[in-house]
């Protein structure tokens, strides 16, 4: 059994809309089951987080998440939907990977998604900005 | 506790990049660090979405001057990867011989950078001249040194002429025998050995938490890298090793560049023997990029380059993700700068190859009135090596 398929059967219902391709994996997540899937990435595979998606469709706001297992070259990417766009709120996964303490304050900065439990959850790029810039990201994208 | 603030930028004639460090300091110790970016932030992934696909290329290549043909690279990877878009054979050799000879004069750069900031300048010249032929190996590929504008969706936009071969192979020669004649130095130098060793240490777990790639990352015993884990290009057609170290230190990170410009040079031979036995298209045409997303990256000099592009089908992306190494790397400061003498940590920041210039470098230490107290922090480093050296070699 592969690590993709071994992974699949460890998650079970944690995960759905499963999408692969050659070397990529995408799936959604909920925001309950987003630190289980993200420990076993994490710590049971031995996955590195490369960074994370922020994006605005017209109905959600969007993570994606993008986890390398450099063992293999394959990516397992969680997909985070939120459907609140006025109050985006999501559990942080900096207690898990350190590496996310950046990379979360960026998506914070850019499309307003708080994330609970970050350790610094302040502006990024922008802090020292002349004009108070308001999640840039989100400009224009609904329309 | 009661420490005291060394503020380092955001704009300093050393930092080629604006950014911000405040070193809190002990006395001599680093006790802790924080750190502020943003100060050239420029929008690089919401101009793109304004862009076609091609010219998005052109884009993502003015991300970064020293490593301007890693982003293109990892851009084309991932437009390629929504469509599985294969490559020709002749622009595979070729995607990898230029990738090749930009980390080799990356690190070059960085190696005259850190010779200088530890009091090694006859280091930093020879490093800067040696570099000098690799970029008129660019000139020669490509007609520019520097945003070589090689990289398109399918392939490469220019071929290598086959005349030229000789004379790039003149050229890889001379690196070839100088980096020999630098490897040696050092791994024999005393002094070199006994400045570097155990400075500016980032362990192993650190390395993993923080998600460091890169030669940040293989010198603190990580063994990621792009090249070999993904085996895109012509990187499973070619002989060459995995630099890993284990010790995490300044002085390892030093030698896993030192022995990846051999590795490189390795690397670009293959593919110039190739390219003169082989002939074939450089380019597939692509007309179209469906709807889908797409991730693409590449082992740029400093490390790991990440892309996702995703599209909806038109001629643009309708979002364009991109995370250089620097990202993932400059926060390990957070764990290898702790607990070092002021004296060690330019050359600790520097470690990470953050894209500095190196001219002067002055600092300025607030003492406990917050009155300024002037501080060189160059000089520092240096006369730490100066000591180093008279304790091994007297006052010759």
């Amino acid at each position: 059994m592969g690590k993709v398929e071994e992974f699949v059967q460890a998650m079970g219902s944690k995960i759905s809309d499963q999408k692969e391709k050659k070397g990529r994996f995408y799936f959604n997540v909920t925001n309950e089951d987003l630190r289980e899937v993200v420990d076993y990435l994490f710590n049971t595979i031995g996955c590195r987080l490369s960074t994370a998606t922020g994006m605005e469709t017209f109905h959600h706001l969007e993570i994606l998440y993008h986890f390398s297992d450099d063992t293999t070259g394959q990516y397992y990417c969680p997909r985070l939907l939120i459907a609140d766009k006025e109050h985006p709120k999501v559990k942080s996964i900096a207690p898990i990977v350190t590496g996310a303490i950046w990379i979360e304050r960026e998506i914070f900065e850019m499309l307003g998604v708080e994330f609970e439990d970050h350790p610094r959850m302040e502006k990024l790029l922008t802090l020292h900005h002349p004009k108070d810039l308001d999640k840039p990201l989100r400009m224009g994208r609904a329309s | 506790m009661n420490s005291n603030a060394v503020p380092i930028g955001p704009f300093h004639p050393l930092l080629e990049e604006a950014e911000y460090f405040e070193l809190k300091v002990d006395g001599e110790t680093v006790v802790d660090i924080d750190l502020e970016i943003g100060w050239m932030h420029r929008g690089h992934e919401f101009l793109s979405e304004m862009k076609t696909f091609t010219q998005s290329i052109y884009l993502v290549e003015r991300i970064c001057g020293i490593c301007s043909t890693s982003h293109p690279i990892a851009c084309v990877h991932a437009i390629e990867d929504i469509d599985n878009i294969e490559i020709p054979l002749r622009a595979r050799y070729i995607r990898t011989l230029v990738g090749e000879l930009e980390r080799i004069h990356s690190h070059l750069l960085w190696l005259g950078l850190a010779g200088h900031f530890i009091g090694y300048d006859t280091l930093w010249m020879w490093a800067w001249k040696y570099r000098e032929p690799i970029l008129e190996m660019f000139e020669i590929i490509s007609g520019n040194r520097n945003h070589y504008g090689m990289m398109r969706v399918g392939g490469v936009a220019k071929d290598v002429d086959p005349g030229s071969i000789p004379e790039l192979m003149k050229h890889l020669d001379m690196v070839d025998k100088k980096m020999e004649m630098i490897a040696k130095a050092a791994k024999d130098d005393p002094v070199l050995r006994s400045r570097l060793k155990g400075v500016g240490v980032l362990s192993h777990a650190d390395a993993i938490a923080y998600c460091a790639t890169g030669p940040t990352s293989r010198a603190s015993g990580v063994p990621g890298d792009v090249r070999k884990d993904e085996k895109m290009d012509a990187y499973d057609l070619v002989d060459f090793d995995r630099i890993v170290l284990q010790n995490g230190d300044v002085y390892d990170k030093l030698v896993v560049r030192v022995l990846e410009i051999i590795e490189s040079t390795r690397i670009c031979r293959q593919c110039l023997d190739k390219l003169a036995q082989i002939d074939g298209p450089i380019l597939n045409n692509v007309k179209e990029i469906s709807a889908g997303e797409g991730i693409g990256r590449y082992e740029a000099p400093r490390g790991e380059v990440f892309h996702y592009v995703r599209s909806d089908g038109t001629n643009r992306p309708i979002r364009h993700k991109v995370r250089a190494p620097s990202y993932v790397n400059i926060p390990t400061y957070a764990a290898s700068c702790k607990g070092i003498p002021i004296a060690d940590a330019l050359i600790t920041l520097a470690a990470v190859d953050p894209c500095y210039c190196c001219t002067e470098r002055a600092l300025h230490l607030y003492d406990k009135n917050h009155d300024p107290l002037q501080l060189d922090v160059l000089r520092l480093s240096r006369e730490k090596t100066e000591r180093i050296r008279r304790e091994i070699y007297g006052n010759k």
